[in-house]
């Protein structure tokens, strides 16, 4: 594990290295670099099977972090590719070329949390949601609780109390 | 007499529609050639309620699309807005029908970022209630391809013995179908007195149904001419599309999380999954019945190494206000369907940042079953499907 | 393929003969495990209805709704199930304080009316009230959160017992997040605590390690922190729900904890002190105590010009006189004091009223005055030999000692009392024993009962680790005396001290008796006020309740408009209750002068 990592970091100036444990590490590694690194780790460096992408929004950064996790399944290891992007106009080179799955992913995390892949297959298809008006609602900022409230029923009737407050209107109303 | 012949189905698949370069149909609507059939959402060749948007030809499947979308319940946004203790409940929701996998990886993703350690009964507990749960699956997910092909008989057995199942994890968590036992710390309870006696006589009924079983559906004339042969998935795919478990290694790759990064005592258990070349719909079912088998034997051999009395639960910190230092983590265990693991990143709060399911149908019902459907016939739609242990829910989650 | 697997399926015939294996009884249940999660109970007499269910229910399905009036440590509510969005998951069940909550085996319920799916469990009577069996919190190491105190580092007896050093070292910060991490937020304790301290908020501030939010945190009702986080009664404690099934948490050590973390020079800019408005209206302040500080905190941060008159050289009343310096070190008692000053509170010391200067002319003076002259005299039994010159008041003596005063030790002491400021003297006196003679030779008694015993627990076991001997349950008949000096203490046994209508009534057993030998008594059983600094003409007007307290309304006003009142004369005795009456005090005292008319004394 030690010696791709640095290989990594020669070839594709990953940083902030994290092992997490034995066999799974986590690189951050510029947008540029980024699928050439994933292609290089699955052709030539025996990282063939693609775990997942995923996406993390760090609305207080403006940033979105794609998580590219890929194994080696013969020494059993597993690499996660963290990639920053702009929240703004959010867009990432697609990798459907490498697995075929990667469309399945980059058409829910565009759904999901609009992040747009060019040229990936189905991209603009809606993967879950159908007739979705709001923003993506896997962002940050979408509010699922105001959400929730706003387009159903509040069941009629239900009333809590907090057990300070109470006391206190009872107790001692006036101090 | 070799009855091969006498009941091989020779229709000609032929390559009709053309492929393009892509290996994708070319489809011309309006030729009056085709047919759109949709398959779902309820139907009850479908697991769970997704459905297969088909256009066919004739009875001959030329184009597949998965759809999903009719069960999103988002709960990978929805533990974005709940502390680390209440995401246990809303987790297992993720797959139905295994729900043990879910508390599993969520509350190792907890314990590996917030640093506990769990105490060893509790780890021998959740290795139990794990192949338990593979157990229960299995009686239904065995039995179940023969259903595809209108064999029910077997699916009945299958069912008594899980009810049998449900009633030891009734005893054991409280619970028969969310059994909410595995959280953020440890276990919620130790065996139940004559537990091991119990389960020792529902195990000696799953011995006896393996053999039933085997004697209906493996050595079937039916069951072979539907199954050996059909969506054969060949090695190359297995990266490809994203195979994994039980489908990759009837395609004789060796994919089980449990040997391959042995968690909780599997470390300490002897086990070799089974493997077979054949990679057909025969061959993934057999290899279910092996795990069925293979499961058998480990919850006998972690009955009998288990400590009966020990520390159920390491001390966290309070769980009305469990903050976790800002981190990421992927932890994966195998579930009846193969590498079922999740992704999760925090940030300090007392909240997950982010919450990531990665099930193996989130690759095998979308890419991988959308390309084996091509030319198959609709009637084995559901059996191409039910081989690959489908489970809607962890696609949309 | 063979003709094998043509007939193989077939031996599935071989089933034909076996029974069914569907239960045929469609008339009795079929009761859940033993575990079981269906539907839920609750002890409402264990309840204290803390809302922690509530709070942990990630499906929102409890309410907390009232159920009878709080009284302290009770909110009065109940949780109430909203079995629309349940999910019996049970971690309800797993976090009660009380172990009150649990689940029955039930888990069939037919109704037509959805509404009677809410219902609130063990109010609302359901068949399954009595199940035995369902799920319950699981035995063994099995908690939520620590239930377990972080433990508090004290001196060791050998190396306190000869010095006045402060014996209670304090939390680490690590100490002090660990147990902050204890609290559930419920606020049970708020109500209890005579200020109404914001304790859960201020908890929080210390796991989240905001000094500066903790300090602003106490002194919205308590300007005198350092002092209450070493001393304070913490009648907190004894309601917090943690206490049902563990250690309450140590709400007084972590209100130490940020007092003692922020640096007084920081107090101003955190508190936003540094500029006060002036309303260039006057009140006069009459003693030094929690009572007289609190009131003159809150009167300057309204803009008012207070003026305090402390008959001692120093301020801070009983807190500085009364409470020894091992409990209480005089640089923390100068902290509190300091800051309180610094907000333009003038003092004069030195200063009796009545003698230097009289009541009727501070009313002159100032637009209203407050006396907190809390409880001073020491209380006489009365039996023979009380008159002594060598049997003392213990809070002369405590005094004294603060002062600096020589003070006769000898070396066998009788103290009559079982209050804390019994333990005081006690531990005071035992200190000076073991320093002048190297042992402790000193007998405690009181009336009351060991498991009676009006001072702390932790006060008496402390005593008792420094070498006292607390021996209670006596009833003392007279101090004999030889050449003018006390010889001992006659005592007979005490069996009750109340009546069955809760009057104090002692009943004693004159055929068991004992003899302490002590050639220095110490009377400490209870103390009174000194009102010689209130003219007779003045008393006329004051309007005094049965047992001799003078009346006042809910702002601590008296019958006379312009003197306020408060502190261990009007309520108590304790530091907290005076810093609270101060606080209303000040509250009323701005609405007096204001021209807000109140009800009249009660």
């Amino acid at each position: 594990m030690v010696e791709i990592l640095k290989e990594l970091e020669e070839r594709f100036q990953v940083s902030d290295l994290v092992q997490q444990k034995d066999h799974l590490a986590f690189v951050s590694v510029d947008k540029n670099k980024a699928i050439p690194m994933i292609t290089w780790l699955k052709d030539q460096a025996g990282y063939t099977s693609l775990t997942l992408i995923t996406a993390v929004d760090w609305l207080e950064d403006g940033k979105f972090q794609l998580t590219y996790m890929i194994n080696n399944p013969k020494n059993k290891t597993q690499i996660a590719a963290r990639v920053m992007i702009d929240r703004e106009n959010a867009t990432m080179e697609s990798a459907h070329h490498l697995w075929e799955s990667v469309r399945i992913y980059q058409r829910e995390l565009k759904e999901m949390f609009g992040i747009d892949f060019p040229g990936s297959p189905g991209v603009d298809e809606s993967f879950i949601l159908e007739g979705w008006v709001d923003i993506p609602p896997y962002r940050r900022d979408f509010d699922t609780k105001k959400y929730s409230e706003e387009t159903y029923f509040p069941r009629p009737g239900r009333q809590s109390n907090d057990p300070a407050e109470y006391m206190k209107s009872k107790m001692y109303p006036n101090e | 007499m070799d009855l091969t012949k006498m009941f091989q189905f020779n229709a000609d698949r032929s390559s009709y529609p053309e492929l393009d370069a892509n290996g994708k149909p070319i489809i011309d609507l309006s030729s009056h050639k085709y047919l759109k059939l949709w398959q779902g959402p309820q139907h009850p060749g479908v697991t769970g309620n997704m459905s297969l948007e088909l256009t066919v030809n004739g009875d001959e499947i030329v184009e597949s699309i998965t759809h999903v979308g009719y069960l999103h319940r988002g709960f990978e946004k929805l533990m974005e807005r709940r502390k680390f203790i209440q995401c246990f409940p809303t987790c297992i929701r993720m797959c139905v029908a295994e729900p043990d996998p879910n508390e599993y990886i969520l509350s190792a993703c907890i314990e590996e970022l917030g640093g506990i350690e769990v105490p060893e009964t509790a780890q021998w507990l959740r290795t139990l209630a794990l192949e338990m749960a593979r157990l229960q699956v299995l009686l239904r997910g065995v039995p179940g391809q023969a259903g595809t092909f209108s064999l029910g008989l077997g699916y009945q057995w299958g069912n008594y013995i899980r009810d049998l199942i449900l009633d030891r994890f009734e005893e054991l968590t409280g619970g028969r179908v969310y059994h909410m036992y595995i959280l953020p710390g440890g276990v919620r309870g130790l065996l139940p007195d004559g537990f091991k006696k119990r389960m020792e006589e529902n195990l000696k009924l799953v011995d006896e149904f393996l053999v039933n079983i085997n004697d209906l559906m493996y050595n079937n004339i039916v069951f072979k001419q539907r199954a050996v042969g059909l969506a054969v998935i060949p090695v190359e795919w297995i990266d490809k599309y994203g195979v994994y478990g039980p489908s990759a290694r009837a395609a004789g790759i060796m994919r089980d999380v449990r040997k391959t990064h042995p968690y909780l005592k599997y470390g300490e258990l002897d086990f070799e999954p089974f493997t077979t070349t054949a990679s057909d719909v025969y061959a993934r079912s057999l290899v279910r019945w092996h795990d069925l088998k293979m499961t058998v034997d480990l919850i006998r051999q972690i009955m009998a190494k288990m400590p009966d009395k020990g520390d159920i639960k390491a001390p966290t910190p309070n769980v009305m206000h469990w903050r976790i230092p800002k981190g990421e983590t992927y932890v994966k265990c195998e579930s009846s369907r193969g590498e079922y693991g999740m992704y999760m990143v925090t940030d300090g709060s007392d909240m997950p940042r982010r919450v990531n399911l990665k099930g193996p149908s989130y690759t095998q019902a979308t890419a991988l079953l959308e390309r084996l459907l091509i030319n198959a016939n609709i009637a084995d739609t559901a059996a191409i499907m039910v081989s690959l242990a489908t489970c809607p829910p962890e696609i949309e989650r | 393929m063979s003709i094998k697997d043509l007939l193989t399926p077939f031996t599935a015939w071989k089933r034909i003969t076996k029974d069914p294996v569907t239960i045929r009884d469609p008339f009795n249940d079929r009761p859940g495990a033993e575990r079981y999660r269906g539907f839920h109970k609750n002890d409402v007499n264990k309840c204290i209805g803390c809302g922690t269910c509530e709070d942990i229910c990630e499906n929102e399905a409890i309410d907390m709704v009232p159920f009878k009036d709080p009284i302290s440590g009770d909110s009065g509510l109940r949780p109430r199930l909203d079995y629309g969005r349940c999910c019996w998951c049970a971690l309800c069940v797993d976090v009660c304080t009380t172990n009150s909550l649990t689940l029955s085996n039930e888990y069939t319920w037919v109704t037509v009316d959805p509404e009677d799916f809410r219902y609130t469990p063990g109010v609302d009577k359901k068949a399954w009230d009595d199940n035995e069996k369902g799920w319950k919190k699981p035995e063994g190491n099995y908690e939520f959160y620590n239930i377990n105190r972080v433990e508090m580092h004290h001196l060791h007896p050998e190396d306190r017992d000869k010095s006045f050093v402060e014996m209670v070292k304090g939390y680490s910060r690590e100490q002090a997040i660990a147990e902050a991490d204890r609290c559930v937020e419920c606020g049970i304790c708020t109500a209890t605590c005579p200020a109404h301290m914001g304790i859960p908020e201020y908890i929080k501030a210390v796991r989240h390690e905001d000094m500066e939010e903790g300090l602003r945190i106490l002194y919205e009702t308590n300007p005198l922190p350092e002092i209450c986080g070493r001393i304070c009664t913490h009648k907190c404690e004894t309601v917090c729900s943690i206490g049902h099934k563990g250690d309450p948490l140590s709400i007084r050590w972590l209100k130490r904890y940020i007092a003692d973390n922020v640096s007084s020079d920081k107090y101003k800019e955190i508190l936003n002190t540094i500029d006060l408005s002036n309303n260039h209206k006057k009140v006069a302040i009459i003693g030094s105590g929690p009572a007289g500080l609190s009131a003159a905190h809150y009167l300057a941060l309204m803009g008012y010009q207070c003026t305090i008159f402390e008959q001692y050289e120093k301020a801070g009343g009983m807190m500085r006189y009364g409470i020894p310096e091992y409990r209480l070190p005089y640089d923390s008692i100068d902290k509190d004091i300091d800051y309180i000053l610094s907000l333009g509170v003038d003092i004069k010391y030195n200063a009796r009223i009545g003698i230097d200067i009289t009541l009727e002319q501070l009313n002159k003076d100032y637009d209203a005055v407050f006396a907190g002259t809390g409880l001073h005299l020491g209380r006489s039994t009365g039996i023979p030999g009380s008159d002594n010159e060598h049997v003392y008041y213990a809070t002369d003596l405590l005094r004294q000692i603060t002062a600096g005063e020589e003070i006769e030790v000898t070396d066998q002491i009788v103290v009559i009392g079982g209050g804390n400021v019994a333990m005081d003297i006690t531990r005071s006196l035992a200190r000076m024993q073991n320093q002048k003679f190297g042992k402790v030779n000193i007998i405690t008694t009181a009336l009351e009962r060991e498991k009676n015993l009006p001072a702390d627990l932790e006060e008496v076991v402390e005593s008792r680790e420094e070498g006292a001997v607390i021996n209670p349950g006596w009833a003392p008949q007279s101090i004999e005396i030889e050449n003018g000096r006390p010889v001992g203490l006659h005592v007979i046994k005490c069996n009750s001290l109340f009546d069955d209508s809760g009057r104090f009534n002692p009943q004693c057993d004159i055929t068991k008796k004992e003899f302490f030998r002590g050639s220095m008594i110490v009377q400490s059983i209870g103390q009174g006020m000194d009102l010689s600094y209130v003219s007779e003409d003045f008393k006329k007007d004051l309007e005094f309740g049965p047992r001799g307290r003078v009346q006042t309304n809910a702002h601590f006003q008296t019958s006379v408009k312009w003197f306020f009142m408060g502190g261990d004369i009007i309520e108590g005795p304790d530091v907290i209750h005076g810093i609270a009456n101060g606080h209303k005090a000040a509250i009323g005292i701005d609405n007096y002068i204001q021209g807000i008319d109140f009800a009249p004394a009660k």
